[in-house]
């Protein structure tokens, strides 16, 4: 882990390297809680953040090449999170199809859901990355 | 000897025979080299009994088998206790005792890992803060809100907000003490129009009658309604921690059987 964020109103991004496995996403999940509640955003957004991340980093460490890392950035700015979670892939697939349930999902626990494929060099497999932007509070309809 | 128990306990059928034994084992005196074998039919001839209601409660994150050790507990207890001349039937006795046993092993044991003292009181103040903070503000309070309310630090807040992720909340207050809306279940009975949406939804639709109503409630609250988790936890008479679990769980759930259809 490099970087840390500290008290509240401070911001920086700390980045998280893993192997990409089902092992590693529990303490992902759980670095990306913590540093929503050193924010100081609202619970439900810390409860949100927390699924989101976990449900990005599990569709990655699906789709992710053998030995390969999951990289996650959490970049604290003012009262907002971004998370970037990339993995090389051997096979360029769409991580969050338009439509399916998964994207259904991210978009109703992020505020900003964005996913890229980025080709590799010799044309066969690549990166795929999913950028989530959280507030610090959450806005329901009622 | 068949292991279905009829949950109204009646001592007929199978259990017909250990009525007559459980007057000899109060008849025998505390000396008799017999007792003890008959105390130990009585406890073997129940077993199913016990069995049965620690299945009941599985499936909340311990095992079945510590559940079936606490519930035979419980089991000893209720025959060694139960006075048969004072007419009542053991089963009205053993059933109360056996889910006491249980209840207390969940109070007890529904932190996953050793959580001191202090930070599991710390926890139930967050919790009581919270609720009430959510009310005042209309939406989840932040961390620094519920430090000014309690008077601590806010390190002590997210200290207390970890250790409550130690707390599978399988706490028995929360799984039976909890009553429910259960007029909720119609309000969201078709998700029809909010499926529309997703286009997965053929594969999704079977996954969803699957899940027990509350948490397909839950569910199409959050995502199909849009609620926040603090709204929803008003709503169905739970805590927003409890429904944050109900909702990791079923995702997972949802997403560990979608992917498959991918």
């Amino acid at each position: 882990m490099a970087g840390a964020a500290g008290g509240v109103g401070q911001t920086g991004v700390t980045e998280v390297y893993t192997a990409a496995s089902a092992i590693a996403i529990p303490t992902i999940r759980t670095v990306a809680a913590d540093l929503a509640a050193r924010a100081d955003f609202d619970l439900d957004s810390i409860a949100d953040l927390r699924m989101a991340v976990d449900d990005t980093c599990t569709r990655l460490v699906r789709l992710a090449a053998c030995n390969a890392t999951l990289s996650c950035s959490f970049a604290v700015r003012v009262e907002r999170i971004e998370v970037t979670a990339e993995v090389d892939v051997n096979r360029m697939m769409d991580p969050l199809p338009r439509g399916s349930f998964s994207w259904w999902v991210l978009r109703c626990l992020a505020d900003e859901v964005t996913a890229l494929v980025l080709p590799g060099e010799a044309g066969q497999g690549g990166r795929v990355c999913i950028i989530l932007v959280k507030q610090a509070l959450s806005a329901g309809l009622l | 000897m068949s292991s279905s128990v009829s949950p109204t306990g009646t001592e007929h059928g199978d259990y017909a025979h250990l009525a007559a034994l459980q007057r000899r084992y109060a008849e025998l005196p505390a000396t008799d080299p017999e007792r003890q074998r008959v105390r130990e039919q009585l406890i073997s001839g129940y077993l199913p009994v016990a069995e049965h209601l620690a299945r009941r409660f599985a499936g909340r994150g311990e095992s079945l088998e510590d559940l079936a050790q606490v519930a035979t507990i419980g089991l000893i207890n209720a025959v060694d206790r139960f006075e048969p001349d004072r007419g009542a039937n053991f089963f009205s006795f053993a059933i109360p005792t056996i889910t006491g046993e249980l209840r207390r092993y969940f109070r007890d044991h529904g932190w996953s890992t050793k959580v001191p003292r202090r930070l599991k009181d710390l926890h139930l103040d967050i919790r009581s803060s919270q609720t009430q903070l959510s009310q005042q503000l209309g939406r989840a309070p932040r961390p620094s809100e519920i430090a000014d309310q309690l008077e601590i630090p806010m390190s002590e807040v997210i200290e207390g907000l970890q250790a409550g992720e130690a707390y599978r909340s399988s706490s028995l207050d929360e799984m039976l003490g909890e009553q429910a809306n259960t007029t909720l279940g119609e309000f969201v009975g078709d998700l029809d129009d909010e499926l529309a949406i997703i286009e997965d939804r053929e594969a999704l639709r079977p996954l969803l009658a699957q899940l027990p109503p509350r948490d397909r409630t839950i569910l199409a609250l959050r995502f199909f309604r849009q609620l926040t988790q603090t709204q929803i936890a008003e709503q169905v008479g739970i805590s927003q921690m409890h429904v944050s679990r109900v909702l990791s769980q079923t995702l997972g759930f949802l997403r560990e059987r979608m992917d498959t259809s991918d």
